[in-house]
């Protein structure tokens, strides 16, 4: 007997609140407000500058938000309100230990040149969790058997081709085993014959439940594998909903036109 | 002409005679440039990051240090430290104190050294691409688990090249103490070429010997630099 599962009974693992972004006199997020769900996965689609970046690097405090709140399993990114009820600025370990939460896959990889993929993998685990080098060195072995790369575990990222480089890098974030992964554009400095091997990649984590926000501007990969699609437009949220809703029956005239552009 | 060629060579041998008043200057140059390494790089390392930092006084210190001091000949900045002090103390206080020659050659060599030190350090810390610093931040490492694993072993490759070529300046620069007081080789050679009256060959073996360990050194130091420049990209 299955009974469909009701969003509201989950977890949400992320949360955020009326978030306001501003760089100079640019204001490029204009009051987000979202949450997401444990094993969702959440596709942020938009015309290139409409704040999906910015969104996505404000929720592991990579950026600074101008205003607006964060929760991350409950607990608040960046800030801290006191027993007075009054709002302060979280101190720098406590955001550290809140990004252990949240993995991060980049647009440029940003591998460390200077460590094998192995040792990518193994880094944070080790010397920021402190866990045991043996348990650390299965979980290694095990997350690049699972992105297919256990071959060329010993090999530096400049060896290694760009489809490679990030899904090592996906191994690499997965290793803090974090409650939610952020992706930023994964595959749009890819060359178009790797790009399958990394939505590859991020479908089976999809199908394992991982929850995931995922930047990209591959409309297939959001069709078929996210549960949600929030298209952005000019720092604010224009559609909202399932890929169905969104993608094949976009309610306003600039999200039909946004649609209309790329999918011809 | 045979004459001359006899001297010459005989003039070589005036260096084993005078062994005893020269050589124990070279371990005057080793001294000074252990010191002035030493001190210049932890120089380096303070300003190089005060250079870096957000704070706009902390940075403004470093750069006017970095300015004066890379900017002003080695010789005068070492001449300066070792009279206007004491001049000016002396005129304050009505004293006569003086500084100690190799003390204040220690400390004006490490100042100019610590100025392109820190700016090595600087432009190799720079070099590390902010996207391997954020991936860094991202997994919760501290800023200084960064510093230590993801920065520093890439600045550092970057750098050594440029690292080795300051220390063999450095140990050139070590010269320039004979020239306040301090006995090093040149010092020695100085005083035995004034009693004997054998520029020629004096100053061409100091020139030899000079080249000999600046071959030597530029030699280790590559061999010390490969090791680390080859491994990956």
């Amino acid at each position: 007997m299955t009974t469909p599962i009701n969003t509201t009974d989950r977890n949400v693992v992320v949360k955020v609140v009326d978030l306001h972004k501003t760089f100079g006199t640019l204001e490029v997020l204009k009051g987000i407000s979202l949450d997401v769900h444990e094993g969702d996965v959440l596709t942020l689609l938009g015309a290139s500058g409409s704040g999906q970046t910015p969104l996505l690097r404000c929720l592991n405090y990579l950026e600074q938000p101008t205003s607006g709140e964060t929760y991350i399993d409950g607990r608040p990114l960046g800030f801290q309100i006191d027993t007075a009820g009054r709002r302060t600025k979280a101190s720098q370990n406590s955001i550290n230990a809140l990004r252990m939460e949240i993995g991060m896959v980049f647009q440029q990889f940003n591998l460390w040149p200077h460590m094998t993929a192995f040792e990518n993998i193994i880094e944070a685990p080790l010397r920021v969790k402190n866990l045991a080098k043996s348990e650390v060195e299965s979980l290694a072995t095990e997350l690049l058997e699972r992105v297919e790369l256990l071959d060329k575990k010993d090999e530096y990222p400049a060896r290694l081709s760009g489809g490679q480089q990030q899904r090592v890098a996906i191994a690499r974030a997965l290793a803090m085993k974090p409650r939610v992964m952020l992706f930023d554009e994964p595959t749009s400095s890819l060359d178009p014959e790797l790009i399958g091997e990394v939505l590859g990649v991020m479908r089976s984590l999809a199908e394992d439940g991982t929850t995931m926000i995922v930047v990209t501007h591959e409309i297939g990969f959001a069709r078929e594998v996210s549960d949600r699609v929030v298209l952005l437009h000019n720092g604010g949220i224009e559609e909202d909903g399932s890929p169905g809703e969104v993608i094949d029956n976009p309610q306003s005239a600039r999200s039909k036109q946004f649609f209309s552009s790329i999918l011809h | 002409m045979l004459d001359q060629v006899t001297s010459i060579v005989s003039g070589f041998s005036l260096f084993w005679e005078y062994k005893a008043v020269m050589l124990p200057g070279l371990w005057y140059n080793f001294l000074v440039f252990f010191l002035v390494v030493i001190f210049g790089v932890i120089l380096g390392l303070l300003f190089a990051t005060m250079r870096l930092n957000t704070n706009i006084a902390i940075r403004g210190i470093a750069t006017f240090y970095i300015g004066l001091f890379r900017n002003a000949p080695e010789y005068v900045t070492l001449v300066w430290f070792l009279y206007v002090p004491a001049l000016a103390l002396n005129k304050l206080f009505e004293s006569n104190i003086s500084f100690d020659p190799l003390v204040v050659a220690v400390m004006a060599l490490s100042l100019s050294a610590g100025a392109f030190y820190a700016e090595i350090f600087r432009a190799g810390i720079l070099s590390v691409p902010k996207g391997h610093i954020e991936a860094a931040r991202a997994t919760g490492m501290s800023r200084t688990l960064t510093l230590r694993r993801i920065i520093l072993p890439q600045a550092i490759r970057q750098m050594l090249p440029e690292f080795f070529n300051e220390c063999v300046s450095v140990f050139k620069g070590t010269t320039l103490v004979s020239l306040v007081m301090v006995p090093d080789l040149v010092y020695g050679v100085n005083l035995v070429s004034s009693y004997t009256g054998q520029a020629l060959p004096l100053y061409t073996g100091i020139a030899l010997i000079y080249f000999f360990i600046v071959f030597l050194m530029t030699s280790v130091a590559e061999k010390l630099s490969n090791p680390w420049r080859n491994k990956a990209s």
